[in-house]
């Protein structure tokens, strides 16, 4: 065996290994973060030892303990607890088989890594890292990102786990069915990301599914009386059984009534169905995981596109949309609605959908919209929709497709004059416009180019259809922002119907109301209230001395933020001048003897080290930014604000009365 | 990716085998490897096909060795995946023959 071979074995072993190593360790140091990084060493020593004494008999039952000999080290390094070190020592040498636990603590490995305080993407980079054994290379290339975004996020999540002290149990009661949501929900986006590659050249990433699939069943394994874990499984399994019939012969998705059945994968379809019978097994009324599952295995029972059961899957649809109510299950229920009723009947569910902010960037809705029209012989109409879609579709395969469907449409009759996208791009270069104006006309006009559809004829737009897009692409703009694009729009609206153009006959932006900039009546934080939040006792001390120093004092919030422990002097802290700030800023800064007074929660990633005036020497811990400290006093205060945006900590400079 | 096993050949099947077995199918099915499984009569049939000519006999007829037992069908990420099952599902079946081949399509 060459060391090459020897690699490739110790990372099978290792892949296969990885999550119960891991969770062992884990229970032995009680941090995720640590157990990984020991979990680790054993994988060097493999590397390093492997290859010139040969692979051990058990490899796997190797890699344990000298995994667990690490961690049994660490503690003795640390020394404490040291009655339980005996007895973990004794244990490793009593007992190298399996722990009757074992499983116990790769399910508890699970819930820590997909913990709700996490972002999505670092639960996912994390239970592929931890569950998986991948590298951070092997995430990379998964999900299209640099190795060092993967390293930060896995870091980064780490560290926020061990900060919160999140502990290594399994939750109970309500606890339990919100944590197994959010597994479920990191193991289907990783599926999803590599069965409908958001982005990027390929349509599916086969490695990324397998991945979720063995999660998946692994979880299954683990929880085998949850019946969503059963359903999340069913879905995958069935909507992985189509992988080889999804393309065509040059990479081209393919729509289900498109595909050859005969290449949908019996053996995942049969597993599919056993999962949902498993499922079902659970009187418990049936949650969304099921009902989709549901949906999947009524398509797959289909042995041609005509024989499938749409009633049947328009009412799981309704069921679907009970429990999980959101624009995407609209759309598809729409679909299923358009099969069952025809597609007038849908049309009218999915262009209530067209205002829904949500939906602005999916691509689905005019793909689906177009499809309709296109039913309803209103080709011009489904074109447009098609190219929107297009516009919208962020994989290339996908995009090239919706162009295709386009193409084959007949276009809008060429007398219909001037599309928006030739007017648009007339305006924009014109040459009298300034760099600063054109770019933020090109902004206001793009938005409105994907909202509208770009080969719309300028006469058929009406001033509803753009105070819809404005709605849908600006829902929560400051009325500074909203005004800016209103403005583009009457510039646009007034350049194209002026002579020699005269290609608009009405003010497109005449059902654009303009909305009241500063000044507009807004209730100032009271003092009283202000008074109350500060004697909460969820506001953390860092918070209540800083809001109070910019309440008390005229210090800007820069030079409060800029504030090091050693500027911190007693006259200007003297307790007549700074009532509240004096107590807590010097409450704030015990123990330390310099560096930044407001520190952020956290320690930086490591290849986001500040300078060394941003850091504190004592706990490693940046300057607090500005961001970060308008964003918590913004969500602190949102319950006092009637308008519900919360205060800004420049408006609680100015609420003290002067 | 997929791989077919399948075994020749192994220890004399006690009850700690089946014990041993059991638990390793279980620990694999429960890991998202192994697909399916089963075992196989020690003679099939043959279906033969000369000059267009289809035939079909008992057999083959192997001796004890050469006799393919069982199956497995798993999904692992890479060859050596396939191999380090295949070297778990060796060390407890006994000596013998496991032949690996990956699945396409």
């Amino acid at each position: 065996m060459t060391v090459e071979d020897v690699h490739r074995t110790i990372d099978a072993v290792w892949k296969l290994e990885a999550a119960k190593i891991v969770a062992a360790l884990t229970r032995l140091v009680r941090e995720v973060g640590l157990a990984e990084e020991l979990a680790q060493d054993a994988l060097v020593a493999a590397l390093e030892q492997w290859p010139s004494q040969g692979i051990p008999g058990n490899p796997a039952a190797w890699l344990m303990t000298t995994a667990k000999r690490r961690a049994i080290d660490h503690l003795r390094r640390l020394e404490r607890l040291e009655r339980k070190q005996e007895q973990l020592a004794h244990e490793l040498e009593q007992a190298p088989e399996p722990e009757p636990e074992q499983g116990d603590d790769v399910l508890r490995l699970m819930f820590v890594s997909c913990h709700p305080l996490l972002s999505t993407e670092e639960r996912a980079a994390l239970t592929l890292r931890l569950l998986g054994g991948l590298t951070a290379g092997e995430i990379a290339r998964a999900f299209l990102v640099s190795e060092q975004a993967v390293v930060q996020r896995v870091a980064r999540a780490k560290q926020a786990l061990a900060d919160a002290g999140v502990p290594f149990e399994l939750p109970d009661g309500a606890e339990l069915a919100e944590r197994l949501s959010s597994v479920l929900e990191v193991i289907y986006l990783i599926f999803n990301e590599g069965y409908s590659a958001t982005s990027g050249e390929d349509l599916i990433r086969p490695a990324l599914c397998l991945e979720a699939l063995r999660l998946g069943r692994m979880l299954a394994g683990l929880a085998p009386g949850e019946p969503e874990v059963h359903g999340l499984v069913a879905l995958m399994e069935i909507q992985a059984s189509r992988s080889a019939a999804r393309t065509g012969p040059s990479g081209e998705p393919l729509r289900l009534h498109e595909q050859n059945r005969g290449r949908w994968d019996p053996l995942l379809i049969r597993r599919g169905m056993a999962a949902l019978l498993r499922a079902r097994e659970n009187p418990r009324p049936p949650g969304p995981y099921v009902l989709q599952a549901a949906i999947a295995v009524t398509h797959a029972r289909a042995r041609t596109a005509e024989e499938t059961d749409w009633p049947q899957i328009a009412a799981l649809y309704d069921a679907l949309l009970h429990v999980l109510p959101t624009p995407v299950v609209r759309l598809n229920r729409a679909v299923a609605i358009g099969m069952v009723r025809g597609p007038e009947a849908a049309l009218a569910i999915v262009d209530e959908l067209t205002g829904d902010p949500s939906l602005k960037d999916y691509h689905l809705l005019p793909s689906v919209r177009a499809d309709l029209l296109a039913r309803l012989d209103r080709p011009a109409e489904a074109r447009t929709e098609f190219e929107r879609a297009a516009s919208l579709a962020r994989n290339a395969a996908e995009r090239a497709f919706l162009l295709d469907r386009a193409a084959a449409l007949p276009a809008a009759p060429p007398d219909q004059g001037v599309t928006l996208a030739e007017a648009a791009e007339a305006f924009l270069t014109r040459d009298d416009l300034t760099p600063s104006t054109r770019r933020s006309y090109t902004q206001t006009l793009h938005r409105l180019l994907r909202a509208l559809g770009a080969r719309t004829p300028l006469t058929t737009l009406t001033p509803d259809h753009v105070a819809r897009a404005f709605t849908t692409a600006w829902p929560d703009a400051a009325p500074k922002t909203w005004n800016r694009h209103r403005a583009a729009v009457r510039s646009f609206t007034d350049w194209t119907s002026a002579p020699p153009r005269a290609w608009l006959e009405t003010d497109l932006s005449s059902s654009l109301p303009r909305h009241r900039e500063s000044g507009a009546p807004r209730t100032p934080l009271h003092p009283d209230e202000f008074a109350r939040l500060l004697a909460r006792p969820d506001i953390p001390l860092r918070e209540r001395a800083l809001w109070s120093l910019l309440y008390e004092s005229s210090t800007t919030i820069a030079e409060a933020l800029a504030l090091n422990v050693e500027d911190l002097n007693v006259e200007d802290l003297a307790p007549d001048r700074l009532p509240a700030a004096a107590d807590l800023l010097l409450g704030l800064a015990a123990g330390r003897t310099r560096g930044p007074v407001f520190l952020s929660d956290r320690r930086p990633a490591p290849s986001r080290t500040p300078g060394p005036a941003d850091l504190c020497p004592d706990t490693g811990r940046r300057r607090l930014s500005y961001e970060r400290a308008e964003y918590v006093f913004k969500q602190k205060t949102k319950p006092l604000d009637p308008s519900g945006r919360g205060y800004t900590l420049h408006q609680l400079r100015h609420a003290r009365p002067r | 990716m997929r791989y077919l096993m399948t075994t020749k050949g192994g220890a004399e099947a006690d009850e700690k085998l089946f014990a041993e077995m059991g638990a390793f199918v279980e620990e694999m099915t429960k890991a998202g490897v192994l697909l399916a499984t089963g075992g196989l009569e020690p003679r099939g049939l043959l279906v033969n096909s000369s000059g267009g000519e289809i035939t079909v006999t008992d057999g083959p007829f192997l001796e004890a060795k050469d006799v393919v037992a069982g199956f497995a069908l798993v999904e692992v990420r890479s060859k050596e995946e396939a191999i380090e099952v295949a070297r778990r599902f060796r060390k407890i079946a006994g000596d013998g023959e496991s032949q690996i081949w990956q699945v396409f399509g």
